[in-house]
């Protein structure tokens, strides 16, 4: 039997379970908000790499991931709903808006997709910058935001309730996300990314598979914006330009989007070193460019797919087992 | 008649590449297309299958207009095909590359994959049973779990036409799925055909080896230059006057 | 409104289009050669604007050699580039993206590094307004735009006439017809990245003095030149002459009506109708 989920679901409650040990270790609050934003990224490039498994690079995703922090915040702050209730209100107008973007952006494929996903990306940016200025902020940010007060008898303003909060979003989206990979839906996804033509002949509509993924992921970003604009509390449309847009690109091809492991390790590692290299922004974004054109020259199938051929490379020393293609990002 | 193509046109550019093209394929039949290098039969296999438009006629399948729907929407009605250059997931294995091709068999929606519920499960254990079975009737049993890029030429080939199988297809459409191969190899592959055939399977193809053509083939259209030149049992082709003569002006006899 | 301040916003739009032109014709030109959508492109145009200011502000060469020499510098740069990273990328769309947003970081943060973070001005070279008809342009805005126009048509002179520009446009139609023809593929993918980056160098040391230059200078013209290629079609030299002339004029007159934030959404907005209406651009192939 192949792409069997139970290993892998197995593997991600072993992390969680980890974890949810961490605030019983630590109550610094540093370290809290670090493993806390990992989980915000770890959200993020699981639902980016959704994306990537259909062969998609949406230089937009990070937009939707803003779509749904600002209107969650102005939902919270001008209309007054729960952060409860935004929380999935924010995500759904991320989605609602991912389908007529998807629609139009899906029609193009290769370049003429990186490009026209930059071009939206670059219309959303500067509409939170220049426009509704009353309302978005501006080029001073969006402040002010509230962070998620109660829910069922809790307070969720402490740095490990949203530690807490974030852990259980993160699990149940990768535990949804892996099970989807894991699927006939990834099988199919994975079928596009090497060959689209050859899929849509077999009686695949990769347009729907692919605008499947589009929404979804935006569902998934925008899910992440909400926690991040209650989590930070302010909003600047920076959030979402092109720098962590690239990040996003980074973490998540870094460790190979063959397997749902590729952009957790990669995510994790990242996200660590660019807290290390904080005080040197220069030289992190030197050293995460080097390492980006390093990946994708020598191990394009990222550096988890290395170390798996590393492994099988070894295993075929001994003579066993026959030899197994990874997956890469190259169609 | 199973398969009808009336009228049909296609320009690129400024090249006429198939011109008011009309032929038919009777069910159950195995169907050869063939005619020199650039006679346009790759592009009436593109236009069958929606893979690029035509420019006028119409083409028709079990008496419905499939031309202009999509190439997903047509495979659904039950036309499959392989490519020239055998396109494959080469990264998926043999049984996995199989289960893509029983996609519209199995296929749920996002919900059921998501909740991994028991009828999904059991609909996918069927589908890898059937896979399994396919394979074993063409011979790839014993590669089921390997890496479908690695295989070499024969078993690519015969993957490919078990992808378009798996698919639940009336007709299917082979381009060159001889080419490469050895003498033996390509018996087995005319074997494999004629056995499809008595499963009531159609099929048409096109292919340069003329010797296994006129063995195989119930009935050959031969194409020159994006026309229709003749058509007829391989016997009434192979004394066809214009088809010999397009053949010996071609540079090279497809042979 | 006037016809003349019509006349006027227009040829505003044109001129600064013109060189923003140059910049889309080098990366059209890379993706009509490699296949290779360059998002570092924006780079190479910030580095020949720090040779503008190295060389003629802080040194004092002549405007017009110093031109020259940023559009070599950057060429042999670009033709570095190619050898080093995006030479095995040829045609691997999708991996050869991800690299040029990795060298699109190393390149900033590197300016950042080698030459600060803060604007570094460099004085005009000519001074005074020109005035015909009741049009009004400034010398400079002329002298640049016009010497965009010069280095456009150089480049159509280049691949019309020379043999490593004929040898170019076959690759770009056909590479392994080039290859079977005798053309040196590799000598020439080197050779048009090259000649793609010193056209953004060119473009880079035209606008220096008109903005300042700065490691992060890169990102409006490139942000430009994506939506006039995307306009005009991607690969199509004549396309981006023409999505350069439309998002120019679109952007001029938009500038007598709103504000700048808002005529640069313009543009996007563009390019969302002209894919909509043709999906590979306006002189984009089927």
């Amino acid at each position: 039997m192949e792409r069997r989920a139970a290993a892998p679901v197995a593997g991600v409650g072993l992390i969680a379970l980890a974890a949810a040990t961490l605030p019983l270790i630590t109550r610094d609050s540093y370290y809290l908000d670090v493993a806390t934003t990992i989980l915000m990224n770890l959200t993020l490039t699981m639902s980016f790499r959704l994306q990537v498994s259909t062969g998609q690079i949406n230089m937009a995703h990070i937009s939707f991931m803003g779509i749904g922090a600002y209107a969650s915040a102005l939902l919270v702050t001008r209309v007054g709903l729960s952060f409860w209730a935004t929380l999935w209100l924010g995500a759904l107008v991320a989605a609602l808006l991912a389908v007529p973007i998807g629609s139009v952006a899906l029609r193009v494929s290769g370049p003429y997709y990186f490009l026209i996903t930059f071009a939206f990306s670059e219309v959303v940016r500067l509409f939170f910058n220049n426009f509704f200025e009353g309302l978005f902020g501006g080029p001073s940010g969006l402040v002010g935001i509230p962070k998620p007060g109660r829910l069922l008898g809790l307070v969720f303003d402490g740095k490990p309730a949203l530690y807490g909060l974030m852990a259980v979003l993160c699990l149940i989206v990768v535990v949804a996300l892996v099970r989807l990979d894991y699927s006939r839906f990834g099988l199919t996804a994975g079928a596009i990314r090497q060959a689209d033509l050859v899929a849509e002949t077999l009686g695949v509509n990769v347009f729907r598979y692919k605008l499947t993924a589009f929404v979804l992921g935006s569902f998934v970003a925008g899910l992440a914006g909400v926690f991040f604009a209650h989590f930070r509390q302010v909003l600047h449309s920076s959030d979402f330009g092109l720098e962590p847009m690239v990040l996003l690109v980074v973490f998540t091809v870094i460790g190979g989007t063959g397997s749902v492991w590729g952009p957790v390790i990669g995510t994790i590692v990242m996200t660590l070193a660019s807290e290390l290299l904080r005080e040197l922004h220069h030289y992190e974004i030197l050293v995460f460019g080097a390492v980006l054109i390093l990946t994708m020259l020598f191990a394009p199938e990222g550096l988890v797919a290395l170390s798996g051929a590393a492994r099988r490379r070894l295993r075929r020393l001994r003579g066993r087992a026959p030899a197994q293609a990874g997956a890469g990002l190259a169609p | 008649m199973l398969l009808e193509l009336r009228g049909v046109s296609q320009r690129f550019g400024g090249l006429q590449a198939v011109a008011d093209l009309s032929m038919t394929v009777a069910p159950g039949s195995i169907h050869g297309l063939i005619g020199p290098n650039g006679a346009g039969k790759s592009t009436v296999f593109n236009l069958i299958t929606g893979v690029i438009p035509l420019t006028a006629g119409e083409i028709l399948f079990k008496r419905e207009r499939i031309s202009g729907l999509r190439s997903a929407e047509i495979c659904r009605r039950g036309i499959a095909r392989t490519f020239q250059a055998t396109a494959l997931f080469r990264e998926y294995t043999v049984l996995q590359n199989v289960l893509v091709g029983a996609h519209r068999l199995a296929a749920p929606g996002l919900g059921p994959a998501l909740l991994w519920s028991a009828s999904y499960r059991e609909r996918e254990r069927r589908a890898r049973e059937r896979g399994h079975a396919l394979l074993k009737s063409l011979g790839l049993g014993a590669v089921a779990s390997q890496v479908a890029g690695q295989l070499p030429n024969r078993d690519q080939k015969a993957l490919a036409l078990a992808m378009a199988l798996a698919t639940g297809a009336e007709l299917v459409i082979l381009d060159e799925p001889l080419a490469g191969l050895t003498d033996q190899e390509k018996a087995e592959t005319t074997a494999v055909l004629r056995r499809l055939r008595e499963q009531s399977l159609t099929v048409l193809l096109v292919e340069h080896d003329m010797k296994a053509v006129m063995g195989v083939c119930d009935t050959v259209t031969v194409l020159d230059h994006g026309v229709r030149i003749a058509e007829g049992t391989p016997r009434e082709i192979q004394t066809n006057a214009a088809v010999i003569e397009a053949y010996l002006g071609a540079e090279e006899p497809g042979a | 409104m006037s016809s003349e301040l019509l006349v006027q916003a227009l040829l505003n739009g044109f001129g600064l289009a013109m060189v923003y032109v140059l910049v889309a014709l080098g990366l059209t030109l890379i993706f009509s050669i490699l296949e290779i959508i360059n998002f570092a492109h924006g780079e190479f145009y910030m580095l020949g604007g720090y040779v503008t200011y190295y060389v003629y502000a802080l040194s004092g060469l002549n405007y017009f050699a110093t031109l020259v020499l940023a559009i070599l510098t950057v060429g042999v740069a670009g033709v570095v580039a190619e050898r080093l990273i995006f030479h095995d990328l040829r045609g691997k769309a999708l991996n050869a993206f991800i690299v040029s947003l990795g060298l699109l970081w190393v390149m900033q943060a590197g300016a950042q590094l080698a030459f600060g973070v803060l604007d570094k001005p460099v004085p005009s070279a000519f001074s005074g307004v020109v005035r015909v008809l009741g049009l009004v342009m400034s010398v400079e805005r002329l002298v640049v735009t016009l010497s965009a126009i010069v280095l456009i048509v150089a480049l159509y002179l280049f691949l019309r006439l020379s043999r490593p520009g004929r040898a170019m446009r076959a690759v770009a139609q056909d590479p392994d017809a080039a290859a079977l023809q005798g053309v040196n593929i590799d000598a020439v993918s080197a050779l048009g990245f090259g000649v793609g980056c010193a056209l953004a160098g060119g473009a880079g040391g035209l606008l220096a003095p008109l903005f300042a230059v700065s490691p992060a200078m890169g990102a409006l013209p490139v942000v430009k030149a994506f939506i006039i290629i995307i306009v005009g079609g991607m690969g199509s030299l004549p396309g981006a002459v023409l999505g350069g002339l439309l998002l120019g004029g679109v952007e001029g007159l938009g500038a007598l009506f709103m504000g700048s934030a808002a005529v640069n959404i313009l543009g996007f907005l563009m390019v969302i109708v002209v894919l909509l209406v043709r999906p590979r651009g306006l002189v984009g192939g089927a």
